[in-house]
């Protein structure tokens, strides 16, 4: 039968993997999981289909569009899961009777958006989230802001920066500059723009929506250089009291968890996309690569109102894994990841076979990863696969070192051959491991 | 209640113990050398010997249980506790050494790589190896490694050497130093040593 052949192809902005890049993006997720672990956070998870009534209406206009949704076989109105704090929005809202208060999690799964795909940007992707929910006390911004200093150390990034700023604080600052609370979303849409359009462009933009005078002392005040100290003593005359307070509290307590004053920046422009921040917002910069903000988020005190009458608190970022895992692949560091298997044992022949089989089991019972080869072969194939595979060691088990009782190990990196007594296979192998 | 009278730590039994003794009584205190307690009081002054075992004098300094030890700067290294080296005391000098049997294949550093190395101290045996990018298995043992290599359970051995007599004892030649080492008074504070204090 002639049937036509499918093209094999996948949507655009989605992506296949394959076992090294899965070998890479796996390391990754395990080092940021045991960070959220190691702080005590647990995890949940959600469907990857809500109604969309859940999820609209809950990024701005912008992210709206990006919402993928479609009718389901029943004709309802269904959305993919856009980021992971709506969904956990829900969730509590559901469940907190049975939650612990104060309730923290960590969340890793996919997310779906229908945004224009670009270098580092998919429509198909993970988010890794943490949410601190029911408080309002700052210490849970500061433990987030650790947990950010951790993570980053942990997948040894020297060079990062965690901008956080004040949302209270931009507020207080253009009610001081006579800029009315109607035009305030607007402008923090534009100021959230500065970064990429530039400061003209900017005062472009804002010129349009408020007098001269009033952008003038916007810009200027944005521009305002020194520690983080500094810059909060100069806008003092724009705050209240309570809000520079605020501020000075959460960096005090930044300071006893040990985060860095390099790595962490009050950056007065920094004005999240996204409509339900409250408080503290931050976005994380690596310094040795461009490629946009690889975390993000911030205190959000009003969205679980959305879904019942009872209030809560939170504050929670989102970890961008996919673009975490790029940087690390074009800063080299992921050079060193391997498959799984650490040993190969040969299959030499029938006869042999058994010992191999013997020999496997033992090194996996040990704990070492340990595959044998499917196919009595020639030993230059056997070889060639296992340095296909980056296999560190290969067991060559054939008649030979079975009559001596002994274990013939190459070491592939070396190319170096070593045989040992047959019964020191184990420590042999797991002596290397020491290094 | 607080324990007041400053406590320093030397080997329960062992290459330095006699010659710690002898330091701790240059510096002038008196107490019973004889004496079978683990600890010995100071005659006149607050201040008590406690015997223990040489592993475990940093982590005791470290924990904050002794003020003060002397101890192996090998033991320092290979435990990796953060304590703060005061003085060092000019006896128990000695070198770690990378040593193979005299008859052995192992000329150079890269003829280590594939070997197995017996020896009571991985963690610098590991660091060493790995600056040197020698990819060798590590067989970890708690002491007289020079017999390793006749009983064919290593190739070479990573000991420290003091006079050499051992080795000769065991036809076994030095191949290369890694680390030198002598006896070290220790603390939890990077405060001098002063037991009048």
């Amino acid at each position: 039968m002639n049937q036509a052949l499918i093209t094999p192809e996948i949507p655009k902005g989605t992506r296949d993997f394959l076992p090294a890049d899965m070998a890479k993006r796996i390391y990754v997720m395990e080092k940021i999981k045991n960070t959220f672990v190691n702080f005590g956070y647990d995890t949940i998870e959600t469907p990857v289909i809500e109604y969309a009534k859940t999820l609209l209406g809950k990024y701005g206009d912008e992210g709206n569009k990006q919402i993928y949704s479609f009718d389901d076989n029943g004709g309802r109105k269904i959305a993919l899961r856009f980021d992971q704090t709506v969904p956990f929005a829900r969730l509590v809202a559901s469940n907190y009777q049975n939650l612990p208060m104060p309730f923290k999690r960590y969340q890793i799964s996919r997310v779906w958006r229908a945004d224009k795909p670009a270098k580092g940007r998919y429509r198909e992707f993970y988010q890794c989230d943490i949410d601190i929910i029911g408080t309002k006390n700052l210490l849970s911004e500061a433990e987030i802001t650790r947990v950010i200093y951790s993570t980053f150390n942990a997948l040894a990034f020297e060079k990062f920066i965690i901008k956080f700023n004040s949302r209270r604080l931009i507020n207080d600052i253009f009610a001081s500059l006579g800029i009315s609370k109607d035009k305030f979303t607007d402008v923090l849409r534009i100021l959230d723009k500065l970064g990429k359009i530039g400061e003209k462009a900017t005062e472009n933009e804002l010129g349009k929506l408020l007098p001269k005078q009033s952008v003038e002392d916007l810009l200027r005040i944005l521009n305002i250089k020194g520690s983080n100290q500094e810059k909060l003593k100069s806008i003092e005359s724009y705050a209240s009291k309570e809000t520079i307070e605020e501020v000075k509290e959460y960096l005090d307590l930044c300071d006893s968890f040990g985060v860095p004053e390099k790595n962490l920046i009050l950056d007065i422009s920094l004005a999240r996309g996204l409509d339900y921040y409250t408080g503290i917002v931050f976005e994380v910069y690596l310094t040795d690569i461009e490629i946009g903000a690889v975390c993000a988020g911030g205190r959000y005190d009003n969205l679980c109102s959305l879904f019942s009458d009872k209030e809560f608190s939170g504050v929670g970022v989102a970890f961008g894994f996919d673009r975490i895992v790029l940087a690390m692949e074009e800063l080299g560091m992921l050079k060193q990841i391997k498959l799984n298997a650490e040993v190969l044992v040969t299959y030499f022949d029938k006869e042999s076979l058994n010992e191999s089989i013997k020999i496997a089991k033992e090194l996996q019972e040990a704990g070492i990863n340990t595959e044998i080869y499917f196919e009595p072969a020639s030993l230059g194939k056997q070889m060639k696969y296992a340095d296909k595979k980056g296999i560190q060691f290969v067991v060559i088990c054939g008649p030979e070192e079975i009559k001596k009782n002994e274990a013939n190990v190459k070491i592939m990196q070396i190319g170096k051959q070593k045989s040992i007594p047959r019964t020191q296979l184990v420590s042999y192998l797991t002596g290397f491991k020491k290094i | 209640m607080k324990n007041s009278r400053i406590k320093i730590a030397i080997q329960k039994s062992g290459r330095l113990r006699a010659e710690s003794i002898n330091f701790l009584q240059s510096r002038g205190l008196v107490f019973d050398e004889e004496s079978n307690n683990l600890i010995i009081p100071c005659e006149g002054r607050e201040i008590d010997i406690i015997s223990i075992r040489d592993d475990d004098i940093p982590e005791y300094i470290f924990r904050g249980a002794v003020d003060f030890g002397i101890v192996g700067k090998n033991v320092i290294v290979e435990n990796d506790i953060p304590v703060f080296g005061l003085e060092n005391l000019n006896f128990g000098i000695c070198n770690l050494t990378v040593a193979v049997p005299e008859n052995s294949d192992i000329q150079t550093i890269g003829d280590l790589n594939g070997m197995r190395i017996a020896t009571s101290y991985p963690r610098i045996l590991s660091q060493f190896l790995q600056k040197n990018r020698i990819h060798a298995a590590i067989i970890q043992i708690r002491g007289a490694t020079e017999i390793t290599p006749k009983l064919n359970l290593a190739d070479a051995i990573c000991d420290l050497v003091q006079t050499g007599r051992t080795l000769k004892e065991n036809q076994i030649k030095e191949l290369l130093t890694i680390m030198q080492s002598q006896a070290v008074l220790i603390g939890a504070k990077p405060e001098p040593f002063n037991i009048d204090l």
